[in-house]
């Protein structure tokens, strides 16, 4: 069973899209602090991290919880879920979507339709080796 | 295509609209580029130059305007010259003596110079340090002119014409252009050179020249050193007063320069706070959208258990208005975003545009199948440079109304084709309710609907081709609307071929 965590500060967003992978065969934890995201991944890495770039405490704060698992835990899939088309949201620069700078990402924006998540889950899932769509 | 012209009229010119269109009979306009620096009306960030040396895109601008001042000098001496040498005894019957050698040689020495400074001018521009090597062309300018022009005044007649007011057109630029301290040095160096001209003219170094030959006139012989001196400081005092006056005048208009730069900068930081804070809210106003949305897709598909049909009828009620919403919210941010100053776009790429207008298609079938509404493709290969996205909310937007305000069981066509020059173009035709030719021009604007298109479709935000219009002139793409009420609407939309793009063999 693949474990997911999802890191978004809205909890009502947040349980609605656990209830829906759950109940597709996924282990799902709920971090809604974008500071802890990092040490929950310490302490137990998921397969693939579902991601909110806004956070109340910092606009950007999803990119750079991104780049900080780029940065440590290597090739770990990141699915950032983003409330404006991707290439130019609020206080970003082209940097923080430059595949160069933030790779293996993917970006679904929100509001999320609940079969289009699943497969997304299930796209990034297949491209690693270490756990395999259920 | 065929062109044909609608019937011309007034009206349509005066707004921008076209007398040229793809459909016989149809009014036609055409998305204004040219204001698509500041086309939201926010003002420009840069501060206006007060003096030349300031910016150097004005200073090369203003030394251009010179050299072709300059030009019409020449031509003036050239043509003075010619006169005197054709027609020199008709002149001196009329008083005028003139001999063409000394206009001849200062309109060559002048052309010569002129060409000296617009070569110095081009390559002083691709100096690294062009801005201080153009003022110093502009100096040598200056000093250059204002002996050619006391040769002239010698020529002339140093006392006994007006010649020497000439200098005050040196004077009075000095002060459009300079500060005062700058402008005064031009002053002093045109009195100067001219009190040289009297000093060497009254000492016999040279002869004194006059063009007039009035027995009116006195000779230059036994005039007082008094009168001479009242005569010279006369020309010295109206100088100084007519080059205080000026400086005083242009010292103003600088002040209200200041000024008027100072309340732009306010009104643009003004306007950025105003986008910010609309994109903050929209931001903050989607998310619980996006939770409610979540929501009722949870109870709709079944999660929560099962739902008595009264209730999924309610529920989907919900998640039609909450989609309504987020679209609505979705519309007004990429606005936003389009139209902020300090949002980085993403750099151009190369655009597959079949491919976006299938992705954009492919994510408009649904509902559009819910009215019978069928699209008709016809999309050769063609590639453009550009922004991704703006593309992508450019053909989504103009695919979605053209769904929008089609009559169900209609269809929509989508055509896309390469130019000769390496850009593309979009068209995208339906055949809904129109547009009337008058409404035509307020299509762009935030918000605008016409009557006609709130009673067909009730759910449009009113932004979509506000956003087309924004993406338009960030990316210079030509946007035309083609329409007549109750037959159609054809949108074409225009693609730039990339600066470095090759063009195709005809």
């Amino acid at each position: 069973m693949a474990y997911l965590l999802i890191v978004d500060d809205d909890t009502d967003f947040a349980g609605a899209v656990t209830t829906v992978l759950r109940s597709r065969g996924y282990e799902v934890a709920v971090e809604t602090d974008a500071e802890q995201a990092l040490e929950r991944i310490r302490r137990r890495r998921p397969d693939a991290v579902i991601l909110d770039v806004m956070f109340p405490e910092n606009d950007t704060a999803g990119f750079e919880v991104a780049r900080a698992i780029r940065r440590t835990c290597g090739a770990l899939p990141v699915l950032l879920l983003t409330a404006v088309n991707q290439s130019f949201p609020l206080g970003f620069s082209n940097k923080d979507l430059d595949p160069a700078w933030l790779p293996a990402v993917e970006f679904l924006e929100k509001p999320v339709d609940f079969e289009l998540l699943c497969e997304k889950v299930a796209g990034i899932l297949a491209g690693t080796s270490k756990a395999p769509a259920p | 295509m065929t062109r044909s012209h609608v019937a011309s009229s007034e009206f349509a010119r005066e707004r921008g609209m076209t007398t040229e269109t793809v459909t016989p009979g149809w009014a036609a306009y055409d998305l204004p580029l040219e204001e698509a620096a500041r086309s939201d009306g926010a003002p420009s960030a840069a501060e206006p130059p007060l003096y030349a040396e300031a910016d150097g895109r004005l200073l090369r601008q203003n030394i251009a305007w010179f050299c072709s001042l300059r030009w019409l000098v020449i031509a003036a001496l050239a043509g003075l010259g010619l006169a005197a040498w054709a027609g020199g005894d008709v002149l001196a019957h009329r008083g005028i003596r003139v001999t063409p050698a000394w206009p001849l040689a200062v309109a060559a020495a002048l052309g010569l110079l002129n060409l000296a400074y617009l070569a110095l001018a081009r390559s002083a521009a691709r100096s690294p340090r062009h801005a201080a090597r153009m003022l110093q062309g502009l100096w040598l300018q200056i000093l250059a002119d204002l002996v050619m022009l006391t040769v002239v005044v010698h020529y002339l007649g140093s006392l006994e014409t007006f010649a020497p007011f000439m200098y005050l057109f040196h004077v009075v630029l000095a002060c459009i252009f300079f500060p005062p301290g700058r402008s005064l040095l031009v002053l002093l160096s045109a009195m100067g050179m001219y009190c040289a001209c009297i000093l060497l003219e009254s000492a016999g170094v040279v002869p004194p020249g006059a063009v007039l030959a009035s027995p009116l006139l006195p000779g230059r012989e036994g005039t007082p050193p008094t009168l001479l001196a009242c005569h010279v400081g006369s020309v010295v005092l109206i100088s100084g007063m007519v080059w205080y006056l000026a400086s005083r005048l242009a010292g103003a208009l600088r002040e209200r320069d200041r000024e008027l730069a100072a309340t732009n900068r306010r009104l643009l930081a003004a306007t950025e706070e105003r986008a910010q804070h609309m994109i903050r809210t929209t931001h903050q106003l989607k998310a619980p959208f996006a939770a409610i949305h979540a929501n009722t897709q949870l109870l709709l598909g079944g999660y929560c258990g099962p739902i008595p049909p009264a209730a999924v009828a309610v529920i989907e009620q919900i998640a039609a208005r909450c989609e309504m919403l987020s679209r609505e919210i979705k519309a007004m941010l990429q606005l936003a975003n389009l139209r902020s100053h300090v949002q980085h776009f993403p750099g151009p790429v190369p655009i597959d545009l079949p491919a976006l207008i299938r992705s954009c298609l492919s994510n408009l079938k649904p509902q559009a199948a819910k009215r019978g509404i069928s699209f008709a493709e016809d999309l050769a290969p063609a590639s453009v440079c550009g922004v991704h996205d703006h593309a992508v909310m450019m053909v989504d937007n103009v695919l979605s109304n053209a769904v929008s305000y089609s009559r169900d069981a209609q269809q929509v066509s989508v055509s896309c084709n390469s130019k000769t020059d390496g850009g593309a173009v979009v068209v995208v035709r339906d055949r809904g309710i129109g547009i009337p030719a008058e409404k035509l021009p307020h299509i762009f604007d935030d918000y605008f609907r016409t009557r006609e298109a709130v009673k067909h479709n009730k759910a449009s935000t009113g932004l979509g081709l506000a956003i087309v219009r924004q993406a338009a002139l960030a990316g210079k793409i030509r946007v035309r609307v083609e329409s007549t009420p109750a037959e159609g609407t054809v949108v074409s939309l225009d693609f730039p071929a990339a600066p470095d793009a090759p063009q195709k063999r005809r």
